[in-house]
């Protein structure tokens, strides 16, 4: 026993007072007068003693009232074991990712997920009464459906709600979510997992899935014997755009199918349009090896068309069987290219490019800006603004209509911007103009750039190797300073300065390089990572990527921006693969993003108008089959590096002891005095007031 | 309506024993004119045969002349016409358990006696203040002033020391030379027969005397909530009392005490009435008054 505020014991001088009270009491008396004591007797003892009795006690409850009070403020506690025995928590981890809805092999016909289930709810069952539980589900995400309770019902209901998903599970992240719990829980856990031990739902280490000391895992492994053979489509490369089905760079699906833990195979692969064999190719596969196979042309019809590429696997996963994707066919889109009078290079590389890029479909529309006057902005795709930094005000005014209802605008900087000069829709000036030739004549180097952020849609690259994607080969000579505020920078110079910046202003964006695309001020276009770098801006610029193509489940789609105020945005539709609309009204309205849970195609209408649909396929990891080595498995459940024994490693938390305040039932002994005190004085004062 | 005036609470805001005196009689009086059975005249009341000593200017000539006998011509203005009050001043008196003491209310009713005498009667009054011994004395008399000097005297009598009632009595003797009533105010706080004793002797020269035994209700009745230190106002003396001696022993002894003094002071031909300082004054004036229609 301590105290956690031991000064405050410095208030037992207060002790003193009741002393001092009582003491100061029993010698002055208030004598009643009366005129004579010509009738009076002196009173028995025995009375006077119960007076003094009574005022003995009141003493005591006064006494013990500072006591307490002065002990409540000092804080007293205990040393208590944290847990003891009883209170053990269960955790029963379900798996319900893509690959649990494989058959389990052996005699029985359900799923892998069906066998887990009916093992957690016995093992649930056979729990002793009273244990605390908990049920978590294992997907894309780790799901705590629970909170640590006894009841029985709550907790098979809880069981019985998991249904099987298509998400990607990963035991490096129910690490770390058992980690973060067991900072706040401190009872030993016993923890049971009930999964197919899929090898690739490992993370890259393995210390991200170990377990903190005071868990204990069990694991039941529904995967009975070697992984079954499983074919599967593995990835599927699809335009998704599609103006023209007889260009023949454009209009043609490649798919790659492959097999996990199969022999070589003859297959029929069909590509599925619209719900309707329109293809079909034999594919020779190898021995768990993958083959590629073609569709050409992509006949599909105008608007959002669902596609799929199927294998005939005839296999124990039948659900990975079919990948699936939306083309969207439409018209070539136009592109407004505006420049400078005397500028004629900007237009040719940037138009040359843009026609080269293989998915996209724009037409570029070049125009001189005194010439733009006319011009409506919300008829084209996007507009370039190529060191056009004077525009006709009614233009440059229909420009920021545009981009405030959502509509995007890439401006690049040349010689035109020199220090001073406002840039159009931007909302500042050109801060400074660096001019990289004399560095150049003076070090014999020029400056390239340096840091790109390859998350920036515009920017993106898949891999960008030990080049950084080509960026550094790019010599630029001239630059704009510009201002940042509120803008995010996706790629700086060497030296630092911004040169790709996106900031957006009301619903739309504004893409801004600060170096031109006319040969003159860098080499950009010449480097083949240009074509690269339009094809991308064209696709984000435009916004058409997020209306169509395929999407891995858990991917979230973005359904407004993040700066549009709630109550001036419309409200967005959502219809999920099973026909539900997964948000509710008030969420339709407000919310941000959508994450795509299911396997199939998401229908969305967008606060905008526009009108998506998007094939989301359940990540192929999930098809290999391959459970993780049992020798991995003991190392994993058993043991942990630096412990002899899983038990001795749960109980070691028992003897940890926690300080237990008894601040409370201090404080409530001294209101329980308090309130006797309070019935022995009002009793003892009132006859002293009626004696007066 | 001015009957409520006389409730010895409201009178102790009245500061002035003058107004207080006026208010009090005059209410009364007002009063007591719906009554017959009491009157102030100097009518004619009876013959008495005539003794040596007596007044001849009082003797009845004309029944002389028909009758050959000599009678005394009375009236019932002339019967007892000096009222003389003793007045205890002893420190018991200032004990009060309500916001009237004893000897507010003893100054009250000599104050409206004395006005009743000398403003409605003619009377002449006098006043003997005493405790120990007699701290003042003012010549009974009608002259002019007399109701002021009488009413001063009763503001200076504040309570102090203790009572005795033989010492200072035996001077009472000589301050009583002519016949009238003789009025004692105290608490009595002394054996009764010593009191009576002390007092008895006054009516020897003809006096008709009266005793007002002037109490607390508290006194009669007291009521203890528990074991409480008492302090004698008088003696100083302190006693520890518990409260069941109080309701039991205490009123017992009281009231044998009051019946004994009752008892004696009519043997002696004293009269007696107990005024209890809750009570109203009208009816203390009621008593003294019925007491000299009986004296008459």
């Amino acid at each position: 026993m301590g105290f956690l505020a031991p000064w405050f014991l410095g208030g037992l001088a207060a002790l003193s007072v009741p002393v001092f009270v009582h003491l100061l009491r029993k010698h002055v008396t208030v004598p009643r007068p009366v005129s004579s004591l010509m009738f009076f007797e002196r009173g028995i003892q025995s009375s006077t003693r119960h007076r003094k009795l009574k005022h003995l006690l009141l003493f005591a409850l006064r006494f013990a009232l500072v006591l307490l009070v002065v002990l409540a403020f000092a804080n007293p506690f205990v040393r208590r074991a944290s847990a003891d025995a009883n209170s053990r928590l269960l955790l029963i981890v379900l798996d319900r990712s893509f690959s649990m809805k494989a058959g389990s092999g052996g005699m029985s016909a359900g799923t892998r997920f069906d066998d887990a289930k009916k093992q957690a709810l016995a093992t649930l069952a056979a729990r002793p009464h009273g244990e605390k539980a908990q049920i978590v589900a294992l997907g894309g995400e780790v799901e705590l459906l629970t909170q640590p309770i006894a009841d029985d019902a709550q907790l098979r209901a809880a069981l019985e709600s998991i249904e099987p998903g298509d998400g990607h599970a990963n035991f490096g992240e129910l690490g770390r979510a058992f980690r973060a719990l067991t900072e706040t829980v401190h009872a030993p856990i016993d923890l049971h997992l009930f999964s197919d031990m899929q090898h690739s739902a490992m993370p890259a280490n393995f210390g991200d899935m170990v377990f903190p000391p005071s868990v204990k895992l069990t694991l039941h492994n529904v995967a009975k014997g070697a992984a079954p053979p499983n074919w599967t489509v593995e990835s599927v490369n699809a335009p998704a755009e599609l103006a023209d089905p007889k260009d023949p760079k454009l209009s043609r699906v490649e798919a790659v199918v492959a097999g996990f833990n199969t022999p070589a195979a003859n297959k029929t692969v069909s590509l599925v349009i619209g719900g309707k064999v329109v293809a079909t190719s034999k594919v020779n596969i190898p021995e768990n090896g993958r083959a590629t196979v073609e569709f050409a042309p992509l006949n599909v019809a105008y608007g959002s068309d669902r596609c799929a590429v199927r294998i005939d696997g005839g296999d124990a996963f039948p659900a990975d069987d079919a990948t699936v994707f939306a083309v969207r066919r439409s018209d070539p889109e136009r592109v407004l290219f505006v420049h400078e009078a005397g500028d004629t290079r900007s237009p040719l590389y940037f138009g040359a490019a843009l026609s080269a890029v293989a998915q996209s479909s724009y037409v570029l529309q070049s125009v001189v800006a005194e010439q733009a006057t006319d011009l409506d902005p919300s008829k084209f795709a996007f507009v370039v603004l190529s060191d056009s930094l004077t525009l006709p005000s009614i233009f440059e005014h229909a420009l920021e209509a545009y981009v405030a209802k959502g509509g995007n605008v890439f401006v690049a900087l040349g010689t035109s911007a020199v220090r001073g000069t406002r840039i159009p829709l931007w909302g500042g000036q050109v801060q400074d103009a660096r001019d990289y030739i004399r560095d150049y004549a003076r070090k014999g180097a020029g400056i390239g750039v340096g840091q790109v952020d390859f998350s920036y849609p515009a920017l993106a690259q898949q891999q960008p190797g030990r080049d950084n994607g080509g960026w550094p080969e790019v010599k630029v000579d001239y630059a704009a300073v510009v201002d940042t505020a509120g803008a995010r920078v996706a790629a700086r110079l060497t030296d630092g300065t911004p040169i790709v910046l996106d900031k957006q202003i009301g619903e739309g964006h504004v893409l801004l390089l600060a170096t031109g695309l006319d040969n003159l001020t860098n080499d950009l276009p010449l480097h083949p990572v240009f074509v690269v770098f339009v094809d991308h801006a064209a696709r984000y610029l435009s916004g058409t990527d997020r209306l169509s193509g395929s999407r891995l489940v858990d991917a979230y789609v973005q359904l407004r921006s993040g700066t549009e105020p709630a109550i001036a945005a419309g409200s967005v539709e959502v219809t999920d693969p099973e026909g539900r609309r997964p948000l509710s009204l008030s969420e339709a309205r407000t919310a941000q993003s959508l994450r795509l849970e299911h396997a199939g195609f998401y229908q969305i209408h967008f606060a905008n108008g526009q009108d998506a649909v998007i094939g989301v396929n359940s990540d192929r990891r999930e098809s290999d089959l391959a459970a993780i080595p049992d020798d991995v498995l003991e190392l994993w459940s058993g043991s942990s590096p630096d412990a002899a024994g899983g038990t001795a490693i749960a109980t070691a938390p028992q003897e940890t002891k926690q300080p237990f305040s008894l601040w409370w039932y201090v404080m409530l002994l001294a209101f329980l005095t308090a309130m006797a005190e309070t019935a022995f004085a009002s009793r003892y004062l009132g006859t002293q007031r009626e004696g007066a | 309506m001015l009957q409520r005036f006389l409730d010895p609470t409201v009178l102790a805001g009245i500061s002035s024993l003058d107004l207080l005196a006026k208010t009090v009689v005059d209410g009364f009086v007002a009063g007591l004119h719906r009554s017959p059975d009491f009157g102030f005249s100097q009518e004619f009341a009876e013959y008495r045969a005539y003794t040596p000593g007596d007044d001849l200017r009082h003797v009845d000539w004309n029944l002389y002349a028909r009758t050959e006998r000599t009678y005394l011509k009375r009236y019932r203005g002339e019967t007892n016409s000096q009222l003389t009050i003793l007045l205890d001043a002893s420190n018991s008196m200032q004990y009060s358990s309500g916001p009237v003491k004893k000897m507010d209310y003893a100054r009250f009713i000599a104050a409206s006696l004395f006005y009743l005498a000398i403003h409605n009667q003619r009377d002449a009054a006098g006043l003997i203040v005493f405790d120990d011994e007699v701290r003042e004395y003012i010549r009974p008399s009608t002259r002019q002033g007399q109701l002021a000097r009488l009413f001063a005297g009763l503001e200076r009598a504040e309570p102090r020391a203790r009572t005795n009632y033989s010492k200072p009595l035996q001077h009472f003797q000589n301050f009583l030379h002519r016949r009238g009533i003789v009025l004692v105010i105290s608490d009595f706080y002394e054996e009764p027969q010593t009191i009576i004793q002390a007092i008895a002797p006054l009516r020897f020269h003809g006096n008709e005397v009266i005793l007002f035994h002037v109490l607390d209700p508290q006194e009669i009745r007291p009521v203890l909530k528990g074991s409480m230190v008492l302090v004698d106002l008088e003696t100083d003396r302190r006693m520890e009392v518990i409260p069941e001696y109080v309701k039991t022993e205490y009123r017992a002894r009281m009231d044998a005490h009051l019946e004994a003094l009752r008892t004696q002071a009519h043997a002696a031909g004293l009269d007696y009435q107990l005024l209890v300082t809750d009570r109203s004054l009208d009816a203390a004036l009621r008593e003294y008054l019925a007491l000299r229609q009986a004296g008459n």
